[in-house]
């Protein structure tokens, strides 16, 4: 037990005090912030890109003010989320719950169904709207919840609060220049190529962003089965306009048919009306599911496949250096085999169990420095991982898995004289170990199926698959099987591999055959 | 007191045999040399003298009993260095002398004190990959001797040393011996073996050829005498006792007779006194290791 320790400790130290050590596990979430945020810094992830439009209406201009009250509404949205993004980072919000409910509440959940609605009807009766307007028919984003907002605030707001700004408008309508209103048929192009090159937004003190895109509503727009409006933009259309305006246009047309059946109901009845859908699972008393149920397993099993083959591969390297230069006649002259492999499989999850702490802790400042959130966040994240019945299978699953990788990894070193000789192990080895990954999509459309099911009695796969398996909750005989599977391979293969390690390790012979290595397997130890 | 013995151990690797029928012991603050060709089961041997080849047949008793008992008391220094390129000096030291049952402080100072001794003190944070093949090797030569082990196997030491720290190393060595340690060391290089060992084994192809001091290696093959003279002397080939008689050769100035086992030379100085035969060499020496070695493990050579 000495010897494990005493080797378990060397091969972490090994580890962890090597430069690419340092570099892979800072480069990882590295990576994962620059995913998420470089094109959010840049603009090119956010969900709404900048736009400069216009629409030409034939028909007589109410879709073109259907339009303008979908962006308006989108626009709500964007305001009422940064107003609660200010108010949690600025604002007593317990002290604005008891001076100001509907508020507080509102700033609480600012994407809870009606959220949007509640938040313009806090102004319906106080501040002047920009389209003052709800009757049937008519436009249904009038009003404006800001001022109610801000006035609710001003009593609660912490000393050197920061002063709030609204969100910048994606979506600028102008109106159309008259060419373009009178402009059709083959000349309608050339048209809006001009308006492209000429049209701008109004600026402060030079002009705006130019014109980019135009819709053009027909005459006969909803009348025979005519549904087509056109979308002209330069180069690729940008998917979510184009989906705001066909929803907009859309929902035009089906107020329009309400109407004609219901003619007292409000255009604000109609669209605000919404739904919220919780998840319940009758496994677990109806209690409801958290994106971390299922967010967690999936990532812990992607980590599980990262972390191993990023550390196995250095365990493997580094057995194949001490076949080389003879250290692991010193290791031998110390301890058993199974002292040695024990040792170095016990340092390799330490090493991974440090990477997994470093990521987190690296994560959390990077986030720290894009969000103001991250001690909410971080305490939000540690209680509901905490409060996963799941975790304890979860962390079993990865400790087999890794132990499984890494005794993989290990006997590969100790079968090779040369890194030319693992590589050449490797690389067959590799293509098995990532099929699992290929498979993540086909898994997660159904958890519990008949492809998924089969997999999970794959020993060497039976951790990684029942990982992302188990927010799903399988039936308990498959989920205590798989435990059992998953405890039975990692002993298995740690003997195994402690017997390939006796066997080859001091070998300087080529690598054996498959089938000569399962007849060694299978004979009995030689001490 | 006799601290190693080996009997009748045998080792094979599936219809190869290694080690065929071994036998011999090794009393305490005896230095053995372990001499053999490249393939004649001198690693094998010493591997199973560490524990880590079980033999096949045949019992070994390390300071009187089994090798797994006493790994703690045996110190080995490998004959490539069988050290963790990335570590300090000091530590890589320490890290065996942990793995040999010493706690992790005194290691430390003890190897901080070893190395001080071999004059690497200022070398001790320095990394072994930083060190020259000679001062690795002595880092390496430390870490087999860093726990105070009984029983010492040393693979090569000389390897890749350069004479002056060779001849520290001997030095070294009988020091080690003359604390009462037990050594064993395999070597090719017969100029150690000849300065260094009490007694040599030599092994070849898996059987011992022969065991015994130096003294009796010597007396395996005759004595032979070396003659300087202008004139040409093969005449001596018909003296009495000589059994072999070579002229000259390039590299070789001097006439090389070999002589009956007892046989001084003495009839051949008075054969060329007799014929007026003026020499400007003269000289009876006994045959040195190599020949002894060459004779031995020699196609055609037998079991003695």
């Amino acid at each position: 037990m000495r010897h494990t320790f005493l080797i378990a400790r060397q091969e972490f130290i090994k580890y962890v005090t090597r430069r690419g050590f340092l570099i892979s596990v800072l480069m990882f979430p590295l990576w994962i912030m620059i995913v998420i945020f470089v094109p959010r810094w840049t603009g090119e992830g956010s969900a709404a890109h900048e736009h400069v439009f216009t629409v030409v209406d034939r028909s007589g201009g109410a879709f073109r003010d259907a339009l303008y009250c979908a962006v308006e509404r989108q626009y709500q949205q964007k305001k009422l989320e940064s107003l609660a993004h200010y108010a949690s980072a600025n604002a007593d919000m317990t002290k604005l719950a008891r001076t100001a409910p509907r508020v507080a509440a509102l700033l609480r959940d600012p994407d809870a169904p009606g959220a949007v609605a509640a938040f313009r009807a806090l102004n319906v009766n106080g501040a002047p709207s920009a389209i003052a307007s709800s009757a049937p028919g008519t436009l249904a984003c009038a009003g404006d919840g800001e001022f109610a907002v801000r006035h609710a605030l001003e009593r609660t707001i912490r000393p050197n609060a920061d002063v709030f700004f609204e969100p910048p408008t994606d979506l600028i309508y102008i109106a159309p220049p008259n060419y373009l209103e009178q402009a059709s048929g083959p000349g309608f192009p050339a048209a809006v190529r001009r308006a492209f090159a000429t049209e701008a937004a109004p600026g402060l003190d030079e002009a705006g962003p130019k014109l980019d895109t135009v819709i053009v509503i027909p005459r006969d727009f909803g009348q025979n089965g005519t549904n087509a409006a056109g979308y002209w933009s330069e180069g690729r259309p940008d998917s979510d306009f184009r989906d705001l305006v066909q929803t907009a246009l859309a929902r035009a047309l089906q107020l329009r048919a309400i109407h004609a059946y219901a003619p007292h109901l409000t255009d604000t009845t109609i669209l605000d009306a919404n739904v919220s859908l919780q998840a319940h699972d009758p496994s677990h008393d109806g209690e409801r599911s958290t994106p971390f149920d299922s967010i967690v397993p999936i990532a812990l099993a992607i980590i599980l496949f990262v972390v191993s083959v990023m550390n196995s591969s250095v365990l493997l390297q580094g057995v194949v250096e001490e076949k080389s230069t003879r250290m692991i006649e010193v290791l031998l002259s110390c301890a058993t085999p199974r002292e040695i492999t024990s040792g170095k499989l016990i340092g390799v999850i330490a090493v991974a169990l440090t990477t997994l702490v470093i990521w987190a802790l690296v994560l959390f400042a990077l986030m720290a420095l894009a969000s103001h959130d991250t001690a909410t966040l971080v305490l939000v994240s540690l209680k509901a991982i905490a409060s996963m019945d799941t975790l304890p299978f979860l962390l079993l699953f990865f400790l087999c898995g890794l132990l499984i990788y890494g005794s993989l990894f290990l006997a590969i070193g100790s079968m090779a004289n040369s890194l030319a000789d693992a590589q050449s192990l490797l690389g067959p080895s590799m293509l098995i170990l990532m099929l699992p990954n290929l498979m993540i999509g086909a898994i997660m459309q159904n958890p519990n199926g008949p492809l998924a099911s089969a997999l999970t009695w794959v020993p060497i796969y039976t951790p990684f698959f029942m990982m992302l398996r188990i927010a799903s909750h399988p039936p308990a005989w498959q989920l205590w099987g798989a435990v059992a599977l998953a405890l039975a391979t990692t002993v298995a293969m740690i003997l195994w591999t402690g017997r390939i390690f006796a066997r080859h390790v001091l070998t300087t012979e080529r690598p054996p055959s498959l089938g000569r290595l399962v007849r060694g397997l299978l004979r009995a130890p030689q001490s | 007191m006799t601290i190693v013995e080996l009997s009748h151990v045998t080792k094979r690797f599936g219809d190869f045999t290694a080690v065929d029928d071994l036998s011999f012991a090794l009393e305490k603050g005896s230095i053995l040399g372990f001499l053999g060709p490249n393939g004649a089961g001198k690693t094998t041997t010493l591997r199973m003298m560490l524990g880590i080849f079980p033999p096949d047949a045949g019992r070994i008793r390390i300071l009187g009993r089994d090798v797994s008992e006493v790994r703690e008391r045996i110190g080995y220094l490998p004959e490539e260095r069988g050290l963790y390129r990335r570590m300090r000096a000091d530590a890589a030291i320490a890290y065996v002398a942990t793995l040999k049952g010493m706690q992790r402080a005194p290691a430390l100072a003890r190897a901080r004190v070893l190395l001080e001794d071999f004059g690497l003190g200022e070398f001790a944070r320095v990394r072994i990959e930083g060190l020259s093949k000679g001062m690795a090797q002595k880092v390496q030569v430390l870490s087999a001797v860093v726990h105070d082990p009984e029983f010492v196997i040393l693979d090569e030491p000389f390897s890749g040393l350069d004479p002056v720290n060779q001849s520290e190393l001997e030095a070294f060595i009988r020091r080690l011996a003359g604390e009462g340690k037990t050594i064993l060391f395999s070597t090719h290089t017969m100029q150690h073996a000849e300065r260094l060992c009490d007694r040599v084994l030599v092994l070849a192809k898996g059987r011992k050829r022969f065991e015994g001091t130096l003294d009796e290696a010597r007396a395996l093959l005759p004595r032979r005498a070396r003659l300087g003279a202008e004139a040409d002397i093969g005449f001596l080939a018909h003296v009495p006792g000589v059994t072999h008689a070579a002229p000259p050769s390039p590299g070789q100035p001097f006439w090389t007779l070999d002589l009956k086992e007892g046989d001084d030379g003495r009839a051949l100085l008075a054969a060329c006194f007799e014929r007026a035969v003026p020499l400007t060499h003269f000289d009876v020496s006994p045959p040195g290791l190599h020949e002894v070695f060459v004779s031995l493990v020699g196609e055609h050579s037998e079991a003695i």
